[in-house]
């Protein structure tokens, strides 16, 4: 079994209802942001490039066969589960971001201060608090928390919190396009795998030999 | 104790306490208190564990020219390489600590290392690197270990012939734990193909040429502090003056050699890179490359070399020259965004994808294609405070020690 997912740019509306629910539901930091959604080509983030140009590509870790993050690892914090989703194990991270360098994509973050301070200094109403309120193990390993320790690096889990729940991670349950997909790609026969081959799938930098368990579907024309 | 020696010690103690202050306040509030974010998560501290790693490299020049190469000249300033290898290799592991988001962690190192990471292998190979020099300096005093000192050494019939075996023996180790250290510690960057700047095969080789160059630098300023200028050492500096001038050239051969391979090819992205340095950090870059040739010229010149002052300055402007190197080390990595596409559908546009910064202000964006790193007040002081522990011990070791007796004698 080796979980993946596939994201269909034709479906994509680029709402950003994943984005939210991504940092909703993982409890992510003031200034954190595991999942990103992007507007190819525009001039400035978040606003349309020319028109009949647009097209809408979400990013967040691309769960990499060849992952340097997990390789430069000096703790092993960073680590592969058995379906081949990469990790972080919040207890065991020294805060050396030596894999925010490694990794191509740009999908790490890092807690640079307490996130309780970075809640007041970012406006938060006091009290406020969203995501999913408890600690998560995996193999007795921290893998996510609601509170996370100021220096150390987290990044998108697939949402391993709610995998023993039979639930998929929450930007594919948010999704109101349909967009994502998940699924084992070691089955030739799942829905993924078909969706790849017969949608011509593909990985983002595939230059870097990362080998993502992330594809893209292209979108078939651009958003007019 | 002399004067300047009090002057030393007050002022690099003082600079030291300053920097272990400004760590706690770090430590507390965390790495915020710095300029590094999301984008940009490398700096000063990181620059500075490949700057000192590099000047360690003074006692492997000097053991191995003297006990392999037969260069006899050299044997006073065996000890003073010996301990300023030691220190700079500490200093560079203190370097590289307040950079470390947990400290407190780094017991995980020893309960789970992980060996595919470059960073245990230059952990280790830092301190086999410490441990050698550290024993290196011990044998090379243990003649002179006399009256309270006497306590400490070792038991041996004759003390200056098992000295001098014991240094020709240990020579050949620490020549290849010295080149380690350069090499591995190059590989931390190297190995790292997304990022353009490092991932090339010509930095672990240059790394060791700029390493030769500034740790012969250290030594250098060092001897001269220790010595003075006496005509018996005449022949000892103009050694160090050609061996730092091969070793600046063989660097900049490395260096430009790699420029120019990518520059002709003209891949978009590669230039993107190289442009940071030679158009974004033009002066930085300019002075990297000319203040060490300055140092070059003058160090090559026997008039210069009749003057102390003049051969402590050349030195210090090579050492600042490798400083500002190293330092570079980090905008062509982190300038650029590694994610950069050719949007679907889109002639002749590369786009980079915006990172969350990580920060949160009224003038910052939230998510950013740019950084602008310069160290902070806290990171400034810190590094400071590592410099000054390394003057320290420096100082304190050639006070207490028998170090720079031989010259007396």
């Amino acid at each position: 079994m080796r979980r993946g997912m596939v994201i269909d740019l034709e479906k994509c509306i680029g709402c950003r209802s994943c984005v939210v629910a991504c940092k909703q539901h993982n409890a992510q930091p003031a200034g954190n942001w595991w999942n990103r959604v992007f507007t190819p080509g525009s001039a400035r983030h978040l606003t349309p490039p020319q028109k009949g140009e647009e097209y809408f590509l979400p990013v967040h870790c691309q769960h990499c066969q060849n992952a340097p993050c997990e390789k430069v690892c000096p703790v092993g914090a960073t680590y592969r589960h058995t379906d081949g989703t990469i990790l972080v194990d919040f207890e065991r991270c020294i805060g050396c971001r030596y894999c925010m360098a490694a990794c191509p994509y740009g999908v790490r973050q890092f807690n640079w201060e307490d996130p309780k301070k970075a809640m007041k200094k970012y406006g938060y109403q006091a009290g406020y608090s969203y995501g999913y309120p408890k600690d998560y193990r995996l193999d007795g390993r921290l893998v996510y928390t609601p509170v996370r320790p100021k220096g150390v690096v987290e990044k998108c889990n697939f949402c391993v919190h709610y995998l023993e729940k039979g639930l998929d991670p929450a930007c594919v349950r948010a999704c109101p396009g349909k967009a994502r997909h998940v699924g084992d790609f070691d089955d030739p026969d799942s829905k993924v795998s078909k969706m790849i081959r017969e949608k011509n799938g593909f990985t983002l930098l595939p230059e870097k030999g990362t080998r993502p368990n992330v594809y893209y579907l292209p979108p078939k024309r651009k958003e007019v | 104790m002399s004067r300047s020696k009090k002057i030393g010690f007050l002022v690099s103690g003082l600079i030291m306490l300053a920097g272990l202050l400004a760590w706690g306040f770090q430590f507390k509030e965390g790495l915020v208190l710095t300029n590094m974010r999301n984008s940009y998560t490398w700096g000063l501290y990181v620059s500075g564990l490949a700057f000192f790693v590099g000047n360690a490299a003074g006692g492997l020049v000097l053991s191995s020219l003297i006990y392999l190469f037969g260069v006899k000249s050299l044997k006073p300033f065996a000890k003073l390489g010996a301990l300023t290898a030691f220190a700079n290799v500490t200093a560079a592991m203190f370097s590289i600590l307040p950079d470390i988001g947990q400290p407190i962690r780094l017991y995980n190192m020893i309960l789970h290392p992980q060996f595919r990471s470059p960073l245990v292998w230059d952990v280790l190979v830092l301190n086999l690197y410490a441990a050698l020099s550290l024993i290196y300096l011990y044998i090379l005093l243990l003649p002179d270990l006399k009256g309270p000192l006497k306590k400490i050494a070792l038991k041996v019939d004759d003390p200056k012939a098992f000295s001098e075996k014991w240094a020709r023996r240990l020579a050949p180790f620490s020549l290849v734990a010295a080149v380690g250290i350069h090499v591995i510690t190059a590989w931390i960057f190297a190995t790292q193909g997304a990022r353009g700047w490092w991932n090339s095969a010509v930095l672990a080789p240059d790394f060791v040429a700029a390493a030769i160059a500034s740790g012969t630098a250290v030594v250098f300023v060092v001897a001269l502090l220790a010595y003075g200028l006496k005509e018996e050492f005449k022949e000892a500096y103009r050694t160090m003056a050609v061996i730092i001038s091969v070793a600046y050239f063989v660097h900049i051969f490395f260096m430009y050699n790699d420029f120019l391979i990518h520059a002709w090819y003209g891949a978009t992205e590669a230039l993107e890179t190289l442009s940071i340095t030679f158009i974004d950090y033009a002066p930085a870059h300019a002075f990297e490359v000319l203040a060490p040739l300055v140092a070059v010229i003058l160090l090559l010149n026997s008039k210069v070399r009749s003057s102390a002052g003049a051969m402590i300055s050349s030195c210090l402007l090579l050492i600042a020259g490798i400083f500002t190197h190293r330092f570079l080390l980090m905008p062509g990595a982190f300038d650029k965004i590694p994610f950069t596409i050719n949007p679907l559908g889109m002639q002749d546009t590369d786009w980079s994808l915006p990172i969350a910064s990580g920060d949160y202000g009224s003038l910052v964006n939230t998510f950013v294609t740019e950084w602008h790193y310069f160290p902070s007040g806290v990171e400034m002081i810190i590094f400071s405070g590592v410099v000054a522990y390394a003057c320290f011990l420096m100082i304190l070791a050639v006070d207490r020690l028998p170090i720079v007796s031989e010259a007396k004698a």
